[in-house]
């Protein structure tokens, strides 16, 4: 094991986590505002990687323009399932079964749905970027990964903008925090609700296509990452978008380097392992420690 | 004769608030105590932390001579104390019977003869005996309490630590409940009980322990306490107190 | 209404809940003698074996609250117990009780840390575990990995010692869940469903109550799964560890009716015949289906079809009732 193999590894696990962050942050923008763990949302990352395989093998659109697309696109689906379903159970403090339970139900649908359009045949996307690398020094970057990470770094960058600076962003942390405090002064909750699941679902169907880009994918595509999500979002800490990079760190590089001490086959359980860890051990993630020490009476 | 409950200094902090620092006093048995002071002052906490949901981040509890500081609530409950909440917490979809059954099967820690028996009695005694089969998701607020109370009366305690039993009840249920407590005071029960409502608590206990900012402020018989000037204080203000 | 017309009523109400499940049982009983063919016995006893994990997971799931999504793994550890058992020599009873005790050991060791957490993290918990112990059976040589594990041969293939097994196992479940409804241990169950907080204030022990709880519905699951193992006499970590499996076992109780003992029973019966004919007839459609079932139960009918049947029973009562005082 030279340094350079390190170094490397260390690179691949970086550009891993940007994957795994852009992939959690849907999740934890509904997660915040609404406490509602999306079980859909691997139907949804499976649903944005079939759009931007059909933009690019009808239509000739990059995919990376793809997944842009996806968003709009993704968000008003994502306003209709909220008005059609989401609206209608009962608002809670806490994360609910039902919402669990009703989400969880939505992602078999949603299965089905791409089971029935596509069928079952594995489907990739292979672009003259697929396999291209970009050398500097001694360090490869498979130049995918490279514009995974920047998308991912920009959303979450973005995603702070718009909370920290905008109308909308303050609302949503209002209720993110409190909801029924947000709703004394003046926040409209429904709305910001509805706005807030629209985005996740946006999120999570740009990602889909993303990741499409580096991996194939059948409609049952989305269920191994809907864990790592959940890794990812109890790692981090599920109330901050800092907690996303944070949790998508740790679990790329545990396993990136994890394949140096384990056979290969064992290496799906390293996310369910921490995963089952990190709720036990840190109910509040990584960030949670942090907030312990920094909060004032 | 030795307090049947004996606070040591107790505190509580959660994640740096100090919501309890260094409450200590004791509670005669067969006493009537009141617990008094303005919102957030820690009363809750505090009835959490001798009833168990909650444990003390230091200090010592001592009840009936045994150390049961940190002891879970439902080895409380069968050592002797349990605890009303302040917004009740009725388990919907069981009947009212069965609420107060759950009382008396599991806390009550001398059982005999059948425990639907009992617990009937307990509902009658507290006056809602006539709606032992309804579901308590339907009930009044007023029944709720009631039903927070039969509940927690079933599991026979020898301290009985009430949390605002009165709030959001009419003069009248809230006279009624005032008299139950005198009932169950006069049948051997120790009573710790908090509340907002002054009248109430001048009315009926024997000694009133005030707080304020999670600590005591001060303690004494109920007209000592209306006079104090660092109780007027906490409640209305320095400028009322001059 | 006359008072003949009362009293026959009220006899019929007091004997229904002894009656109809016993003739139930009769007609399940008898089945295989009716001549349904191998065909119709084999699909009647998997929907034994889904009534049994049914029940099973009510028991944690309905009564108690605690929604696992990952029953596989009690599953899949009685299957792969009970078939190591077998090979060993040991006789189908003892080796079912050895995939039981295994599965209960197993529901110990994973309640422990994850009873701590609350609802959805718990049940993410579940799914967490589960798909760690399929992923470790699909790489560990012992027990033959990916390719699976298979009963050595023993004598001919008797399918009506399986079906009668399964049925047997069944009615264990039910006995155990009705008695449990009825007991103080079941009440103690429902307490901690409502408000664990409050059911601790009382007097009842959760930590203690759930773990019981856990390690009876994971034995009856176990045992569930020991049964399939003999009769499939081929076994492998996606067919009896895999997250469909979760999903099913959960599914069940939930279209039936969760937190009721014939619920789940109901859920089993009608998952286990629709299954088998949907994938027959549309293989594409079962997940659409059961997703859209799941939503609409959800939304519109949390009790199921239990608590649909509920509420037509009670609407058809409250209209004879008023029947009865407008001719008085």
């Amino acid at each position: 094991m030279t340094t350079v193999d390190i170094v490397n590894l260390f690179v691949s696990a970086l550009l891993l986590a940007g994957v795994y962050a852009a992939m959690s942050v849907g999740m934890t923008i509904i997660y915040g505002v609404m406490k509602i763990v999306n079980l859909a949302h691997a139907g949804f990352l499976m649903l944005g990687a079939y759009f931007v395989f059909e933009l690019y093998t009808r239509f000739h659109v990059d995919p990376l323009i793809g997944a842009v697309l996806a968003f709009p696109v993704f968000f008003s689906v994502g306003v209709g399932i909220h008005w059609l379903m989401i609206r209608r159970i009962p608002r809670s403090d806490q994360p609910t079964l039902t919402s669990l339970l009703l989400l969880f139900g939505l992602w078999l649908v949603l299965q089905n749905l791409g089971y029935l359009i596509w069928g079952n045949a594995d489907r990739a996307i292979l672009t003259p970027r697929t396999f291209s690398t970009l050398q500097i020094g001694p360090i490869i970057f498979p130049t995918v990964r490279l514009v995974v990470f920047g998308a991912a770094v920009a959303s979450l960058l973005a995603l702070e903008f718009v909370l920290h600076k905008t109308w909308f962003g303050r609302a949503v942390r209002a209720l993110m925090q409190n909801s029924d405090a947000g709703r004394l002064v003046g926040v409209n909750v429904e709305g910001t609700a509805r706005v807030a699941f629209g985005v996740g679902i946006a999120f999570a169907g740009a990602a889909g296509g993303l990741l499409a880009m580096m991996y194939s994918f059948t409609p049952d595509f989305g269920g191994s990452f809907l864990l790592r999500a959940f890794v990812i979002i109890v790692l981090g800490g599920l109330e901050s978008f800092a907690g996303v990079a944070i949790g998508s760190l740790i679990l790329a590089l545990v396993e990136t380097f994890s394949i140096l001490a384990i056979p290969a086959g064992y290496q799906p359980s390293i996310a369910f392992s921490l995963l089952v860890l990190a709720l036990v051990i840190l109910p509040e993630g990584v960030a949670g420690l942090w907030n312990r020490r920094q909060r004032l009476t | 004769m030795a307090p049947i409950l004996r606070l040591d200094r107790i505190s509580k902090n959660f994640a740096g608030l100090a919501a309890l620092k260094d409450v200590s006093f004791d509670v005669e048995e067969g006493g009537l105590f009141g617990l008094i002071g303005p919102n957030g002052a820690g009363k809750t906490t505090l009835l959490s932390v001798i009833a168990g949901s909650q444990s003390p981040s230091s200090g010592i509890i001592t009840f009936r001579g045994r150390d049961l500081t940190g002891a879970r609530s439902f080895h409380a409950v069968r050592s002797g104390i349990a605890r009303t909440h302040q917004v009740p917490k009725p388990f919907r979809s069981l009947s009212v019977l069965e609420n107060v059954e759950v009382g008396y099967r599991f806390g009550c820690h001398d059982r005999s003869a059948s425990a639907s028996k009992d617990a009937a009695q307990v509902l009658e005694w507290v006056g809602i005996g006539h709606l032992k089969q309804m579901p308590a998701s339907r009930l009044s607020v007023g029944d709720l309490k009631r039903l927070e109370l039969a509940r927690t009366l079933a599991a026979r305690p020898k301290l009985l630590l009430c949390d605002e039993v009165c709030s959001g009840l009419t003069e009248t249920e809230a006279a009624s409940i005032l008299r139950l407590l005198g009932e169950i005071r006069r049948g051997g029960t120790t009573i710790l009980y908090v509340e907002h409502n002054l009248r109430a608590i001048m009315s009926i206990c024997d000694r009133v322990i005030v707080m304020n900012y999670g600590q005591k402020l001060a303690e004494g018989p109920p007209e000592a306490m209306q006079n104090d000037p660092s109780v007027i204080e906490a409640y209305i203000g320095k400028a009322a107190s001059v | 209404m006359t008072d003949a017309g009362a009293s026959s009523r009220s006899t019929i109400s007091k004997f229904a809940p002894v009656a109809a499940p016993l003739a139930l049982l009769a007609a399940l009983a008898a089945f295989p003698l009716l001549g349904p063919g191998p065909n119709g016995i084999r699909l009647l006893f998997v929907t034994l074996v889904w009534v049994t994990t049914s029940v099973a997971w009510n028991l944690l799931g309905g009564f108690a609250g605690q929604v696992s999504f990952g029953f596989a793994v009690f599953y899949g550890l009685g299957a792969y117990s009970t078939a190591m058992s077998l090979n060993a020599g040991l006789d189908r009873p003892v080796s079912l009780l050895i995939g039981a005790a295994v599965a209960a050991t197993a529901s110990l060791l994973i309640g422990l840390p994850t009873f701590r957490l609350r609802g959805p993290y718990f049940a993410i918990a579940t799914i967490g575990v589960s798909e760690a112990v399929r992923v470790v059976m699909t790489n560990v040589a012992v027990t033959g990995g990916a390719s699976g594990y298979r009963l050595s041969e023993h004598g001919s293939f008797n399918q009506l010692l399986h079906f009668y097994t399964a049925l047997s196992v069944a009615v264990v479940a039910v006995a155990i869940s009705i008695f449990v409804r009825r007991s103080k241990f079941g009440l103690a169950l429902v307490a901690i469903r409502e408000d664990e907080g409050a059911a601790s204030d009382l007097g009842v022990n959760p930590f203690r109550t759930k773990l019981l709880a856990h390690a009876l519905a994971a034995a009856l699951t176990g045992a569930a799964g020991g049964v399939y193992t003999g009769y499939a006499a081929f076994i492998y970590p996606q067919g009896v560890f895999g997250f469909d499996i979760s999903v099913a076992i959960l599914l069940m109780p939930i279209i039936g009716g969760v937190g009721t003992v014939w619920g789940p029973v109901v859920g089993a019966l009608v998952y286990g015949f629709v299954h088998e004919e949907l994938i027959a007839s549309f293989p594409q459609l079962h997940l659409l289906l059961y997703g859209s079932l799941l939503i609409l139960i959800i939304l519109f009918e949390p009790g199921g079809v239990m608590g649909l049947l509920g509420k037509i029973v009670r609407f058809a009562r409250s209209r004879s009732g008023r029947g009865a005082h407008s001719s008085a």
